[in-house]
């Protein structure tokens, strides 16, 4: 037990200081980072693979209730949240709607509406019915999953060599194809695109289509869920694969997008020993957008978004605490 | 072990600093140092880009006590902030590494590099200059022609001393990541800068393409585990290197083996304890430095705890480990929390690769003689240095009673930190970097 909190904790340290890597004068230190990556991976393994069950970990099955107290206050006050366990009910949700973030927002299919992100979440019950781990390891899927949905930013650096294209490409490699797994092979076809599909990009409206972001899981259907290519809010998640599901909404929903793709950005970075961490959002001089999309969550009172977002209320403390950064 | 005293209390201070040294700007924190081969001249780099160059005095038989005096001979502002529009990233002017070139003639000739552009200087003296021309009066301004009714012949008059420092060539574009070394080869024709995946060979004479003899860059990024953290040639055998990587190993190349020293001839590794692991074992295991012994026979590299020397005949283990500050060890979660713990200290070894030395926290550095086995602690501190006064060595208390002298491992100030320091290529004499200040110590002689 002590274990995971000791993880738990080294965790939530070093996705502060990716965060603030990427404000760090003079670029994003590429040996710094790598070497928190690792710690990261260290950590999220030990928690992973700790036995102990843990007081949060606990959950009804499947019953995709939105608590929406709890996950508030710890939004509200970060700190408390973040050590408090969620709720067992929280967790639940948590690991069925986290998916719900990344899909599509449009107004109708706000996570409000419980029973509908569990029907048309695919596998999330099976995740939740199969045991803490695998729902542990499933919501870290899930968490990852969305990685590819989110709008990779257009302008990126241009150059193949240059670290900050690199990551986000891998970024969004690594979440499409191995779902929190190291072992699982990075996307064989390098696409050249430099935007990172996994990279929220807050200011933009209508997320461009970059080349398939992972056409490994893609597919011909693909482009669709691809993250550029995030449909209008209009679209249908649940004709979708499970993977699909769990895209970056498109326009309209900014700052929702924005929002969870930050917090989603940041988690996916457990599953991948260094993608994520090299992305285009340089920090000096950086992007309008960027700006927004970092300073936002900060700007606003957490509660406050977290209101504005029902989503948040779904996840635990833990991801609200990242947003409070 | 020989005692190290203060010949005199000179601690430099920027020069348009008017601040006591507590409270400094971040762009007077020095960021390098380096003799030059004769040991005369002593650089520094800060991180706003400046260089100060320090002058040895000559040996005088009148002021025999002031013998060896270092005194500011050049200042210049090597490299300003840049910022790359294309990719909205700003470039520190940080001044990461100074290199020497030996000399070759009247004027001194040094590489300075921030993280992205190389820079050769030129350092040279003028204490003459022109008078009497023709057509310009004394203060430089045109004679009216018409006005001019003899000629003369222009002569040199003695001046001033006066010290310039003149950018003669500067190679750019070659570094997509952070540059973290520079190397002067043997040849003295080339030189090599190392960022974080490629190190690339130049010739100094050509500043507009280098060679890239490694490149460690992955094709997927994501697949990346380790990168370049330092990197130098060999002192005597222009074609060998050794570069040093995040994982804790070193690998030794051959250029004369293929263009692309990807393969490397030699790679030093030792087994990792498994009995130390921890979350942040790969973190301590990271080198921050890596240098040749001036024989050229040995390697020593500083990881975040231990200096370790090692034979190059011997790749499976170093010959040599010393624990500059163990106490750390349990405290590493502290030390990731504050980000000490991606500190990257520099270790030199003195002209006779007898003795190495590494800084710490508290403003502590670390000798240790590779001969007797003797280690000693000392700090570069104002309190500490009267003129004449032989540093008094220091201990930290590592848990139980603590002695009169002693300092808790909790008493210590992480934010005075010794990540730099410079040993004279033939003399005792030292030079560390404490953050801002530069103090020099010279050893008590009869």
């Amino acid at each position: 037990m002590e274990f995971k909190l000791e993880a738990h904790r080294i965790v939530s340290i070093s996705l502060g200081k990716i965060y603030n890597s990427r404000v760090q004068r003079g670029g994003i230190k590429l040996h710094k980072n790598l070497l928190v990556s690792l710690v990261l991976r260290s950590a999220r393994q030990v928690y992973l693979s700790d036995p102990c069950p843990g007081l949060y970990l606990a959950s009804p099955a499947g019953s995709p209730v939105a608590p929406p107290q709890q996950p508030r206050e710890p939004a509200a006050r970060p700190p408390a949240g973040w050590e408090e366990p969620p709720s067992p009910a929280a967790r639940a949700t948590w690991q069925e709607t986290e998916p719900q973030p990344e899909r599509p927002a449009t107004p109708g299919e706000r996570r409000t509406d419980g029973a509908e992100p569990a029907a048309s979440v695919t596998g999330t019950g099976d995740a939740l019915r199969g045991g803490e781990a695998e729902a542990a390891e499933a919501a870290w899927r899930r968490v990852e999953g969305p990685r590819e949905a989110e709008a990779g930013e257009p302008g990126g650096p241009a150059g193949d060599s240059d670290v900050f294209p690199e990551g986000p490409r891998a970024a969004r490699r690594h979440c499409c194809c191995a779902p929190g797994r190291e072992d699982k092979p990075g996307t064989p076809t390098g696409s050249p695109r430099v935007d990172c599909c996994c990279m929220s990009r807050p200011a933009e409206d209508e997320p461009p289509a970059p080349p398939p972001v992972c056409p490994r899981k893609r597919g011909a259907t693909g482009v669709g869920g691809g993250t550029a290519g995030c449909p209008a809010p209009g679209s249908t998640p649940q004709k979708k694969p499970r993977r699909n599901l769990e895209e970056q909404p498109g326009g309209g929903e900014e700052e929702e997008e924005m929002e969870t793709g930050n917090v989603a950005n940041l988690i996916s970075i457990f599953g991948s020993s260094f993608s994520g961490l090299l992305r285009k959002k340089s920090p000096g001089g950086g992007r309008e957008e960027e700006e927004g999309e970092e300073s936002r969550p900060e700007a606003a009172e957490p509660g406050q978004i977290c209101c504005d977002k029902p989503v948040l209320r779904d996840m635990n403390p833990w991801s609200t605490a990242i947003v409070a950064f | 072990m020989k005692c190290f005293s203060r010949y005199l209390p000179y601690i430099f201070r920027p020069p348009n600093t008017i601040l006591s040294s507590s409270c400094h700007t971040e762009a007077d924190i020095i960021s390098t140092v380096e003799f030059n081969h004769t040991g005369e001249l002593l650089a520094t780099g800060d991180k706003g880009g400046r260089v100060v160059i320090f002058q040895r005095e000559q040996e005088s038989k009148n002021q025999i006590h002031r013998r060896g005096e270092y005194n500011v001979y050049s200042t210049f502002q090597s490299h300003e902030p840049e910022f790359d529009y294309l990719k909205s990233l700003e470039i520190e002017e940080k001044i990461n590494k100074i290199r020497w070139l030996p000399q070759q003639n009247a004027a001194y000739f040094l590489l300075s590099t921030n993280d992205k552009t190389v820079k050769l200087w030129k350092v040279s003296e003028r204490d003459k200059r022109p008078e009497g021309y023709n057509l310009k009066d004394e203060e430089g301004r045109l004679r009216d022609p018409s006005t001019i009714t003899t000629l003369r012949v222009p002569v040199l008059r003695p001046m001033d001393l006066m010290v310039e420092a003149t950018p003669r060539r500067v190679f750019a574009n070659a570094h997509t990541y952070h540059i973290n070394s520079i190397s002067v080869n043997s040849d003295y024709e080339t030189y090599m800068s190392a960022d974080d995946l490629r190190i690339n060979l130049w010739n100094f004479e050509i500043t507009n393409q280098s060679f890239n003899i490694v490149d460690i860059k992955p094709a997927n990024m994501e697949e990346l585990t380790e990168v370049i953290t330092a990197a130098e040639f060999h002192p005597h055998h222009c074609n060998t290197f050794v570069y040093s990587s995040s994982k804790g190993t070193i690998r030794l190349c051959d250029m004369r083996a293929s263009a692309l020293c990807d393969r490397h001839t030699k790679f030093f590794e030792e087994p990792e304890d498994p009995s130390n692991r921890s979350f942040f074992s790969e973190i301590i295991s990271s080198i921050s430095d890596v240098k040749f012994s001036h024989s050229g026979r040995y390697i020593m590299t500083r990881d975040y705890l231990t200096v370790k020397v090692w034979d190059l005949n011997m790749e499976n283990r170093p010959i040599e480990t010393y624990q500059v500050h163990d106490y750390l060890r349990s405290k590493l979660c502290s030390l990731y929390e504050n980000d000490c713990i991606f500190d990257k200290f520099e270790c030199v070894w003195n002209g006779s690769d007898s003795v190495i030395m590494t800084g710490s926290y508290n403003n502590f550095f670390r000798m240790f003689d590779r001969n007797t086995k003797r280690d000693v602690t000392l700090e570069a501190s104002r309190e500490n240095s009267k003129p004449r006064a032989i540093l008094k060595p220091r201990k930290v208390c590592v848990g139980g009673k603590r002695r009169k002298d002693e300092i808790s491992v909790d008493s210590l100030d992480f934010s005075k930190k010794i990540l730099h320091t410079a040993w004279h290529p033939s003399e005792n004499i030292i030079a560390v970097a404490a953050t801002n200040n530069l103090y020099i110590f010279q050893d008590k002689v009869n």
